[in-house]
């Protein structure tokens, strides 16, 4: 329950605060996003599997977020950037719902 | 495709397993703190992931407003552009009334002149560039009612620029000696034409339903313009596609004058 409190206080932060990102940083925030959500889940994961670690959880969370935008910033400058980005998308999508079938599974039993 | 299989088998960070193999080695538990449900990491990753979401969301909904707002804009610079059109032709219909006016002032000066000065106005009558006054027929076309299908589309079928031609046709065709559509009068320069769905006469964007005036001999007009060519198309069009017309004699109607200037065009002389 307190972890999706975190949920809540960050969304509240954002509206609150009103961040503006770098105009260079824009196209990467979908991915960061989508990359936040692969660790979060995974952690939730390790949660209910009983193996979950503190620091393996944080860095992650940070070096998929970091990853993911290098990826495709570096598309971005060879002039694939839609592709690696969709090759982003596929893969941590694909983990995303392995990992949610696996909480899934936990939760109900089904 | 053995990629994506250890993917599917492998979803979750290989770290958890080893650090987890690492306290089991070390004789704690597999799960680091006795109450992971309640770890900090875990709510400070899930705070980053609100925060993050909020931020793209809000950016997106940014991007979206400064999209409509250049279209905004860009409306507001069309209607700008068309009322400015609006007030040349304005200017231009005055201008050309004082042309006339000190025309006649010249002709009225000269004794003999009366007489041409007549038969230019019938001239300017019968070319298009004076208004005229007279009885004739209303031929109204709109389109199709919503809900009524025909053609092959399945849109509902809308009056074509063909079926204005064809009006106008049949109504010359039944003697009419001046005709107008919208108000926009037809001359020998006049071009009926769609483009974009829009139907153009004299280079100027109509709405339906259309309104074509023709002054001409109201007890025949009507009559010989339904037997005639134009009647017969709208009735086929009408019973094919659903388009609405309505024709009536009217005893006085008035016809707008159009600008028809030969730049190029010189009269050739008469030798």
């Amino acid at each position: 329950m307190i972890p999706a409190l975190g949920l809540l206080l960050g969304i509240v932060a954002g509206l609150v605060f009103d961040v503006s990102v770098p105009l260079a940083l824009q196209p990467y925030l979908p991915i960061a996003v989508v990359a936040a959500l692969d660790a979060v889940f995974g952690g939730l994961r390790a949660v209910m599997d009983g193996v979950f670690d503190d620091k393996v959880f944080v860095v992650s969370f940070v070096a998929n977020v970091l990853i993911a935008a290098f990826i495709v910033f570096l598309g971005d400058q060879l002039g694939v950037g839609a592709q690696l980005s969709t090759a982003v998308i596929v893969v941590l999508g694909i983990r995303i719902f392995t990992n949610v079938a696996t909480i899934r599974r936990h939760l109900f039993r089904a | 495709m053995s990629l994506i299989t250890d993917l599917f088998a492998n979803a979750l960070d290989e770290g958890y397993a080893e650090a987890a193999a690492r306290r089991r080695a070390a004789g704690g538990p597999a799960s680091s703190g006795n109450r992971p449900r309640m770890s900090l990491a875990l709510m400070a990753g899930l705070l980053g992931l609100g925060l993050l979401l909020v931020t793209a969301a809000l950016q997106v909904r940014a991007d979206a407003s400064i999209v409509s707002a250049e279209r905004e804009s860009l409306v507001e610079r069309i209607g700008l552009a068309a009322s400015h059109t609006d007030g040349l032709e304005r200017t231009l219909s005055d201008l050309e009334g004082d042309i006339l006016q000190i025309e006649s002032r010249q002709l009225d000066n000269v004794a003999v002149s009366s007489e041409l000065r007549e038969s230019m106005a019938a001239m300017q009558g019968s070319a298009g560039t004076g208004a005229v006054e007279g009885p004739g027929v209303v031929v109204e076309v709109d389109d199709a009612e919503d809900g009524a299908t025909g053609g092959t589309s399945g849109a509902v079928p809308s009056v074509l620029d063909l079926d204005l031609q064809q009006v106008v046709n049949g109504l010359w065709a039944a003697g009419a000696e001046a005709v107008s559509i919208n108000g926009q009068r037809v001359t020998a320069m006049t071009a009926i034409r769609s483009a974009n769905d829009v139907i153009l006469v004299n280079f100027r964007p109509l709405d339906p339903p259309y309104e074509v005036r023709a002054v001409g001999d109201s007890r025949t007009l009507g009559s010989r313009f339904l037997e005639g060519p134009g009647g017969e198309w709208l009735l086929d069009a009408s019973t094919t596609a659903g388009i609405q017309f309505d024709i009536r004699n009217v005893d006085s109607l008035t016809l707008p004058a159009a600008t028809a200037v030969l730049r190029l065009a010189q009269p050739e002389d008469a030798t």
